[in-house]
């Protein structure tokens, strides 16, 4: 289980410091979609990074199963997210250099897995996600949609406990944004720990959690939600 | 998978790519041709001179790199009837005096080597395998005379013939009479006329170049040297590798020059480079960004960053010991027109010394960007556009 404690961020600028996320305390539940809403520069991304160990904390702790993330060093930090996390961001972020199945083995091959297993799961990730017929392509070859799916297919590369998805949606189509949606709600009723940073209202009432953020701070929800955000 | 991603990369910029090889390629090409001519200067002073030349040289005062190649000479004349007078103490069974002079001119085929024998001596006994080509070889009665034979390669090089004219100064100028060869080359490269001539036309009569010594025991060499150090304290003895080491001594001087030519174009090829990685680094900044997020340490991207420099110094290291070999074949077709040596030779360990080079260069330019790829943070490089 994902467990953030009196976690804050500070941006420290020449003209000034930033409190991006004032003290954050919050327990993500395994097997459900957790939406974090809020109005742009909220501070959603600076707490969906600091939860995936992107980005360190200026005070407070991140414990996965009881270990502190913010304790550990970058090599280790590194190797947990490879083994634990996976992440869907709104512009894909897929590596351009590398065609689809290799960019969703990518993350195989960091863990050490040999060649044809990984070629074999991606392969296999891929056509779950529809992309049979586009193993060989590069991004630049795909469109949004296909991206996202190459970037979900990725994601899963490891089989991972908790799924981070910065505006997954953003990019995209309705179509392809409720395809994606739909695989996001997939995972996590197979019993995933699914984080969603969203605008989208609709997928925020689908969502079993919604954390809304005004300021950096964790505030209660718009009515129309009518989701309470402190549980 | 590191390779993978590093050739992808590389090939993403094909021009750069390129272009840093090809600054690498030439690079480690104008090394190979620089370091290639010592090698060949080795090989053709071990198998030229070690294997002919006389038992001993007589030089005056001691000889070594900077002062044996000077044309002008230093031995009293007087030292020839004096070492005469020791030959049979000594063992010695043949004494030549050499005066010899270097006429430079405008272009290598109109600078001549004049070497100044005896004409009396049979040139059979100072070269190995000689031929007369055409025309005869000197005779004692030409002494005085203004004739010369020439080497077969001189007369390949400045188009001369029997029965020419080679004029060296002002009212001097000798007759072709002899078209020679040899096995080693030395006298295909001269032009031989008889002492006494030559002392004429330089008007120098009392100054010999070199004195030569064949002795009965020439496997006593060195020792007889040292004796003859003895009674001549003026005079220097050289034995073959005595000669060899002072040529090897002149072509190590080169050695200087030339590894701080190559030096130099190997650190504009490295900046190279470091210039191509570090700007690589910079433009992927956010890519190196998403492959840390999604589980990559650090060091996976210092390893990346240090095996594209690598790749790229090989595969230009590659290309320029082609281009170094391709230089080399120019370099020896003008050496051989020239002075009928062939001056540069690629040797395995030249291979070698050139691919190490090339693996320091890499690593060596790689290092700093390297560091830059490994230390990025990754929330504000994925935030870059
Ligand atoms: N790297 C940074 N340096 C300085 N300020 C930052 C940085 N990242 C975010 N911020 C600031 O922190 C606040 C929250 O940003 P962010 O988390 O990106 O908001 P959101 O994702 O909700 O739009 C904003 O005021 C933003 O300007
Ligand atoms: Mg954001």
């Amino acid at each position: 289980m994902l467990r953030a404690q009196e976690l804050s961020k500070r941006y420290v600028l020449a003209s000034g410091t930033v409190q991006a996320l004032k003290p954050f305390s919050y327990d993500f539940s395994p097997a459900k979609v957790t939406a974090i809403l809020g109005p742009s520069g909220s501070g959603k991304s600076t707490l969906l990074n600091l939860l995936a160990g992107l980005d360190s904390p200026s005070s407070g702790s991140i414990l996965l199963d009881g270990n502190d993330l913010s304790q550990l060093n970058e090599s280790a930090r590194a190797e947990l997210r490879l083994k634990y996390f996976g992440f869907v961001f709104q512009s894909f972020n897929l590596i351009n250099i590398l065609n689809a199945w290799q960019n969703v083995a990518f993350p195989m091959g960091l863990t050490g897995l040999k060649q044809e297993k990984r070629k074999a799961r991606a392969f296999e990730l891929l056509s779950h996600f529809g992309l049979g017929e586009r193993l060989y392509h590069f991004p630049h070859k795909l469109s949004g949609g296909e991206r996202q799916r190459v970037a979900l297919a990725r994601a899963l590369a490891n089989n991972p406990e908790v799924i981070f998805a910065d505006e997954p949606t953003g990019n995209l189509d309705s179509k392809s944004g409720a395809m994606v949606l739909d695989a996001l709600f997939e995972l996590a009723a197979e019993g995933r720990t699914v984080i969603i940073v969203t605008h989208n209202l609709e997928l925020a009432k689908r969502a079993d959690e919604v954390i809304f953020l005004k300021d950096g701070e964790l505030t209660n929800a718009p009515v129309e939600l009518g989701q309470p955000a402190i549980p | 998978m590191i390779w993978q991603l590093a050739s992808n990369s590389l090939w993403r910029r094909p021009i750069r790519t390129s272009l840093t090889a090809l600054g690498i390629a030439v690079a480690v090409g104008s090394m190979v041709i620089f370091l290639s001519l010592g090698e060949g200067l080795r090989k053709a002073f071990a198998s030229q001179i070690g294997s002919i030349g006389p038992d001993l040289q007589v030089s005056f005062g001691d000889f070594d790199a900077s002062t044996s190649f000077t044309t002008l000479p230093e031995i009293p004349l007087h030292y020839l009837d004096d070492l005469q007078a020791q030959s049979s103490r000594f063992g010695i069974t043949r004494v030549t005096p050499l005066l010899s002079h270097f006429r430079a001119g405008l272009s290598p085929g109109n600078s001549f080597v004049f070497q100044g024998l005896p004409a009396s001596e049979d040139l059979a006994n100072l070269f190995i395998d000689f031929q007369v080509d055409a025309g005869r070889s000197l005779r004692a009665d030409d002494e005085g005379k203004g004739v010369a034979v020439i080497g077969a390669q001189v007369a390949k090089r400045s188009q001369l013939e029997l029965g020419k004219q080679l004029r060296l100064s002002g009212d001097y100028s000798f007759e072709i009479v002899g078209i020679v060869s040899s096995s080693e080359g030395i006298v295909d490269n001269s032009i031989v006329v008889p002492l006494t001539s030559l002392q004429a036309a330089l008007g120098i009569k009392d100054k010999l170049s070199f004195i030569t010594l064949d002795l009965e025991e020439p496997a006593r060499a060195a020792e007889i040297a040292t004796q003859l150090k003895e009674v001549f304290p003026n005079l220097g003895f050289q034995t073959r590798s005595d000669v060899l080491g002072v040529l090897e001594q002149g072509v190590r001087i080169t050695d200087v020059v030339r590894l701080g030519i190559s030096t130099i174009a190997l650190i504009v090829g490295a900046i190279a480079v470091a210039n191509t990685m570090m700007m690589s680094v910079f433009e992927r900044t956010r890519e190196f960004g998403i492959v840390r997020a999604i589980g990559a340490r650090p060091r996976f991207l210092f390893a990346l960053v240090l095996s594209e420099a690598l790749l790229l110094s090989f595969v230009g290291a590659l290309a320029g010991v082609i281009l170094g070999r391709l230089g080399m074949i120019a370099v020896n077709n003008i050496a051989t027109n020239l002075i009928g040596l062939e001056v540069a030779a690629l040797t395995p360990r030249l291979v070698l010394f050139a691919i190490s080079v090339a693996f320091v260069m890499g690593l060596m330019s790689g290092l700093i960007p390297a560091f830059r790829a490994a230390r990025i943070t990754i929330a504000t490089a994925m935030a870059r556009e």
